[in-house]
């Protein structure tokens, strides 16, 4: 059998074993609050009663059986607490209080018992009431029974002992309402958050939880899931776009490959043409499809991954200078005045090797777009933030500023630069590198205009201090 | 030479073996990788071609346990893989290279190549010397007959992988991963840049030119 939901709740059988918990700690001091309370009423009694006793047998050796007998029958009538029973050697009463003695057995020496007497009250109805006595056999042979009505003071335990008892009840019913409650409020949450994500399971991608605003751990749990989804609505919508992007970019050089070959084949049936011409063409045209393919793959990798892996501490101005030393060459070849400012011993934690492609992509931008006697410089530093900024700066045309955030997007080129090769994937390379690193690619004005160059670009690729 | 290529694309395998029977390789083609070790195992190739997926056995498998079996046969990894873990994985289990698909046919020919001669030159020298031209791999120094000739340190590295590959083509990839160390495209021709670079200090003013550009592959240096 099922249990109804409630019960099966984390907080309704967290509930459970705090109830549990508690109720073992209750009874613990229940039971030392009887052993305490009930053990200190009944020494007290026996202590009044062996007194008592003492007395009457100090007036027994002094006066003999019949002093005592005087002393009893005094004190019955003076309505003293005691019961009292005096017996002779045959155990037949003398005198007392009581008519049997609740002592079963006459053994030597004290004999303690509880017993019950059987009373009138002032109605005339009978009770019954807990006593306590003990019985001593006298040095003439009688038999001395002296008892305490300790009903009083036990019923005051009882009284504790019921008081603690409902106590206990209602805490445990308390608790379980408690219990019920917190379950129904636990349950009430969690089912707006299962609602979102029965419903992002169902398709509807654009389904959010419900932040109540009131900055608890639902609301965090809410904000966390959200924050999940669009990251992964983005992600999902970036792989659309990509595959939309990739079937585009892809599509027109292979009708071109496709063309090119079936006119060479009807050229070359006519007995004309040159095959070798146009295999060779061919072959480019499909290099070009593969390292477009390569790029977007690359991207769509990093994004997919989250974070870059086999990610190592290194020097970044170690880097930069490897990199300056392989691209400086290529400045010089064209006439551009290469610098290379770079802040020794910071580390950085990266995939070096995916930086590195992520680095000459930039570099390689920055010589391609400026012009002969122009400027590029790449910069390693250590920003106040303790992040780390790789920058590279030119004095070429620059991208204007509403276009900054659309170059970085798969496969945008700007008009200018559709005469220069290039897949249009160089800087959404950067920005997913960045990206996998937890940091960020940014895109300002170069040094501004003068002398026939400029604004210029300036791409920083910032990554997060090393902790 | 003989090259045991281990490849379970059939069409792929062939236009390799069709490749490199051109280019005067003889070679032996196993669909999978049980079958290429069994034949790897016999011994006699020069060079192995294992691609790294493959049924019953994958590429890693077989060239671990050639290895462990005392085999030195320089092994060519090839992959569809280009992640860094996995060009690590193939090295470690043994592979001598390793090369993305798809390639470029020069690529793989240069690729053999230098495999298939590495053995002859295997032994530690502290000279380089190709025709004239002469490395003390000690002093890190180059003469080209008398003259003495001042390269930068990677110039150095770069003239010291084409002389220990002399008459061989290499190809700007294999440059970029050898001598730089880097695995990526550079989409420029930044390598172009620095054997021009090279070219001008090692050949000028000589009337031979031993810095030869192979067309559609890469460069050569001839004696």
């Amino acid at each position: 059998m099922r249990l109804p939901r409630i019960f099966r709740t984390t907080p309704f059988r967290l509930t459970l074993l705090f109830l549990a918990m508690f109720s073992a700690a209750a009874a613990a001091f229940l039971a030392y609050a009887y052993l305490a309370t009930a053990g200190e009423v009944n020494r007290r009694a026996d202590a009044e009663i062996l007194r008592e006793m003492n007395a009457l047998e100090a007036l027994y050796r002094r006066g003999g059986a019949s002093a005592l007998n005087q002393a009893l029958i005094e004190r019955a009538v003076g309505e003293r607490p005691f019961l009292y029973l005096l017996r002779d050697k045959e155990g037949e009463k003398i005198t007392g209080s009581i008519e049997e003695s609740p002592v079963e057995e006459n053994e030597p020496g004290e004999n303690w018992t509880t017993f019950q007497v059987t009373d009138t009250d002032m109605d005339g109805a009978e009770v019954k009431r807990t006593a306590r006595g003990m019985e001593e056999r006298l040095s003439g042979g009688e038999l001395l029974f002296v008892g305490a009505d300790v009903s009083q003071s036990e019923g005051f335990v009882t009284g504790i002992v019921r008081a603690l008892w409902g106590a206990g009840a209602l805490v445990i019913l308390l608790g379980l309402a408690g219990g019920v409650a917190v379950s129904r409020n636990v349950s009430r949450h969690m089912a707006g958050l299962n609602d979102t994500i029965a419903a992002v399971r169902a398709g509807d991608l654009k389904a959010r939880a419900r932040v109540r605003g009131a900055r608890d751990e639902y609301d965090e749990l809410a904000g966390g899931l959200n924050e999940m989804l669009d990251r992964l609505e983005r992600s999902m919508g970036g792989l659309r776009h990509a595959g939309d992007a990739i079937a585009h970019d892809l599509r027109s050089p292979l009708t071109r490959l496709r063309a090119r070959m079936e006119a060479a084949l009807i050229e070359v049936e006519a007995g004309k043409g040159d095959p070798k011409q146009a295999l060779v063409q061919a072959l480019d045209d499909a290099d070009n499809v593969l390292t477009t393919f390569n790029a977007v793959l690359a991207i769509a990798r990093l994004q997919a991954a989250g974070s870059a892996p086999d990610q190592t501490l290194f020097d970044p101005g170690q880097l930069a200078a490897d990199m300056a030393e392989l691209y400086e060459p290529l400045c010089e070849d064209k006439g551009l005045d290469f610098k290379a400012e770079l802040v020794p011993r910071l580390t950085v934690k990266a995939a070096r090797p995916i930086l590195a492609q992520a680095l000459a992509n930039v570099i390689d931008n920055a010589i391609k777009y400026t012009p002969p006697g122009g400027a590029v410089m790449i910069r390693v530093r250590r920003r106040s933030s303790g992040e780390i900024e790789f920058s590279v700066t030119d004095n070429g045309p620059g991208v204007p500023l509403d276009d900054r955030n659309r170059v970085v997007q798969r496969f945008v080129r700007l008009e200018n630069s559709r005469n220069e090769p290039g897949s249009g994937l160089g800087l959404s390379l950067v920005a997913a590198v960045a990206e996998a690193h937890g940091g960020r690619l940014e895109l300002d004005e170069g040094p501004g205009e003068y002398d026939g160059f400029g604004p210029g670009l300036r791409v920083a690729l910032v990554l997060p201090r090393v902790e | 030479m003989r090259i045991l290529i281990i490849e379970d694309d059939l069409e792929a395998a062939e236009a390799m073996a069709r490749g490199l029977g051109e280019a005067g390789y003889d070679c032996t083609h196993a669909a999978d990788g049980a079958a290429g070790l069994t034949a790897a195992q016999k011994r006699g190739f020069d060079v192995l071609i294992v691609d790294r997926m493959m049924p019953k056995m994958n590429g890693v498998e077989v060239v671990s346990t050639l290895r462990r079996e005392g085999d030195a046969t320089p092994v060519l990894f090839l992959s569809a893989l280009g992640e860094v873990a996995d060009r690590v994985d193939g090295l470690t289990a043994g592979a001598d290279d390793y090369l993305v698909k798809p390639y470029a046919f020069p690529e793989l020919i240069a690729r053999v190549e230098a495999l298939s001669r590495r053995r002859e030159t295997g032994a530690v020298a502290t000279t380089l010397k190709v025709g004239d031209l002469e490395m003390n791999l000690i002093a890190r120094t180059v003469h080209r007959g008398t003259t003495e000739i001042d390269l930068q340190p990677r110039e150095f590295q770069l003239l010291e992988f084409m002389m220990r590959h002399a008459g061989q083509s290499v190809t700007r990839t294999m440059l970029l991963e050898k001598v730089w160390e880097y695995h990526f495209d550079p989409q420029t021709n930044v390598i172009d840049v620095h054997i021009s670079r090279l070219r001008s200090k090692i050949d000028k003013g000589f009337d031979r030119q031993m810095l030869q550009t192979v067309r559609g592959a890469g460069y050569r240096l001839d004696p």
